[in-house]
Order: C-alpha cells, then structure tokens, then sequence
C-alpha cells in the first residue's frame, strides 16, 4: 500500500517535507497511469473511409455492405472494418495482435468471418476472427510451409491461400468441415446435410 | 494390474488420433503438369474462392493470365477474351454466381482495372477516366460493388464502385 511505503520513506528521511514531496510524486505518478489508460472517443456521424495515410488491400463481404483494409493510420499496421451502409468503422476487439503485422484481409458473405495472415512468432499464420464469438482461431497450426494471400468463401467454410511447399506458389485449399456455422444471409432456409 | 492401467494411455492415443483425421483439412486437387489442373509447373498467384469457383492468376502458358477453377467439376473454365498476351494481369476476384470476374492489367505502362462478363464474354476498363495508378480490386460476392486501390492523392487510398463504375457515395472518396 502506497502509505506504508510513504511511512517507510518518511522513515528514512526525517524531514516531514521531503516525505510529502514523495507522497505527491507517488500520486501524480499513479494519475498519469491511469489517464493514458483512456480510450479515444469515437466521433458520431459520417467517417471519411480514407486517411492521410495507406489504406490498401481492400475485401468486400459478400453482401457489398463490409470494406475491410489494411490502414496505417493509427500509427501501426492495422486491419479495419469500414460499414458502407452507415458510413462508420467497426470497434473490434481483439483483432489487431500486438507486436504482430496483419495483411491480406478477407470477409465472409456477411462479415462475420474475417481471415487475415498474420506472424506472431515470426512465422506466417493464417488467422480467422469471429465477430460473434470475439474470438481469433489459428487455421495453419503445424502447417510446414511458407505461406501468403488467404481468401475466405462467402459461406465461411473454405480458405484459399498460396502455399510454397512445392518450391513456387501453389495453390491450397482448406475446408473448415460440415460443423461451422455458415455465414449464410438472414432469413434463408437451412439445408442439413 | 498393470494390464489395466497400459489401457489408458492407448485410448488417449486413439481418441487424440480420431481427432486429427478431422477438420479442418486440407483438400487434395491434381496437379496437372500440362497445365489443365488447379496447380502446375508455373506459379500460381493471387487465389479468391466463391461459389465453388478459385480464381487465381498463373504464367503457366507463358503469360501471366487469370485462371478460373470449377472445384465441383474439378477442371479450368474456358474465358474466352479475357487474356490477352502482352498483358499483366493480376489480383483477380469472382462473383459467387462465376458471372463477374474483376482483375488488375498492366498494358504499356498503364495499369487499369478490368470487369468481365462471363455471359457476354466482354471485358470493360472501369479506371479509363482515372490518370493514376490502380491496383487490388475486389468484387463482393453479390457482384454488385467493386473496390480497388488508387494511387492518387501520393498514398493508396480506397475508392469503392458499382458495377458500371461509378464511385459510391461514401465521405472521403479520392477525387
């Protein structure tokens, strides 16, 4: 607790001013921790879609309504989800690692799948995040080779990257399997396999 | 005794096993040394999946052109005027129906991006007004909208557009 440490300074030094200087120095110390914790705040209204800066590898969601890109204009490399209809960016949480460079971005029919390439342990990984889960899902965990250019179906259940495993690029395709949720529009009737 | 407890270990191993011969996986195409498959002796760049269809681009004839390929069928579509022999073409994206194919061309220095029709078999410059570099178009899956890359304003910047080309009006369109 930051009085016992006070106390304990105070200890030290027996001049009572020299203990309230550290007392304040601990307090203005704590109120700038805590204030850079602040998020910006978002404005209301139409979001201009470009910066001053790079904006590039734009993908659609299937329905026309998602842009998502790769944009340097928070100061680092970051995916961003742009709505066309209302003219807004999408806060999403947990997409952009830390310490990590993101590209080659792609969106499912509705958005809710985005499939990025990502190395987070210097090794290229293709990454897939679930807007309604919040979670991020490895897809290449033990794949052996050099890879690059992912691209998502609209339904979400296939991924389509460039692989290196026979020394150029090739082409490979992964099926996530009959058990994923779908991306499939609102409102259309379900077929069970 | 012990004849019990070696039956743990070999049920953890079968259950971890039967684990593994599921999903996701990786899907087996032929690889066509002629050039008639998804993968050949040239490189294969640029993939984007919809609707059973990859499109990609490759140098397996001896000029980088787009490629579609029908999964279902497991055999290449015929794109009749779409590759031209003295063009670059690159970063192709189909519609989900296979109709719309958008795709990046570079020709005497220029670089443009095109729109074909698969039923009208005719292709169209949607950056024929644009004095600026262009690059990385997308289609949407509907086939409705098209983004690209343009390098107009010293930064890539992203202007978005319908079919006929026109921008879409969203704050913030490169002018």
């Amino acid at each position: 607790m930051w009085w016992n440490l006070s106390a304990k300074v105070s200890g030290k030094f027996p001049n009572p001013s020299i203990s309230l200087w550290v007392r304040w120095g601990i307090g203005l110390w704590l109120v700038t921790l805590l204030s850079a914790c602040e998020s910006s705040v978002t404005p209301m209204g139409p979001v201009e879609l470009n910066s001053r800066y790079n904006d590039e590898q734009p993908a659609l969601s299937g329905d026309g309504r998602w842009l998502a890109f790769v944009s340097n204009r928070n100061g680092k490399n970051e995916i961003v989800v742009y709505d066309i209809q209302e003219r807004r960016f999408l806060q999403l949480s947990g997409l952009n690692g830390k310490g990590a460079i993101a590209e080659s971005p792609s969106l499912s029919r509705t958005g809710r799948y985005i499939v990025y390439l990502s190395s987070i342990r210097g090794r290229p990984d293709i990454i897939l995040y679930d807007r309604a889960t919040r979670r991020s899902e490895i897809l290449t965990q033990g794949y052996r080779s050099w890879l690059r250019n992912p691209h998502i179906s609209p339904d979400g259940r296939y991924i389509v990257f460039e692989t290196a495993r026979r020394g150029q690029w090739d082409l490979e395709v992964l099926d996530r399997g009959t058990s994923v949720e779908l991306d499939i529009p609102d409102g259309s009737p379900v077929v069970n396999p | 005794m012990f004849q019990r407890f070696s039956l743990f270990p070999i049920i953890l191993l079968t259950s971890l096993l039967s684990s593994c011969a599921g999903y996701p996986r990786l899907l087996n195409f032929p690889y066509d040394p002629g050039g008639r498959s998804l993968n050949s002796r040239g490189s294969e760049l640029n993939p984007q999946v919809a609707g059973g269809f990859i499109v990609f681009v490759s140098d397996r004839n001896g000029s980088q052109d787009v490629y579609v390929y029908d999964a279902k069928n497991r055999r290449l579509i015929d794109l009749l005027g779409l590759n031209s022999l003295n063009v670059i073409s690159s970063d192709p994206a189909i519609s989900e129906d296979g109709r719309y194919i958008v795709f990046a061309a570079s020709f005497k220095g220029k670089s443009s991006i095109y729109l074909y029709d698969r039923e009208t078999q005719q292709k169209r410059d949607l950056t024929e007004n644009l004095q600026t570099e262009v690059r990385n178009p997308t289609i949407s899956a509907d086939g409705a909208t098209i983004a690209f890359e343009v390098g107009k304003n010293g930064q890539w910047d992203i202007l978005v557009v319908d079919r006929s080309g026109q921008p879409l009006n969203i704050p913030g369109t490169p002018r």
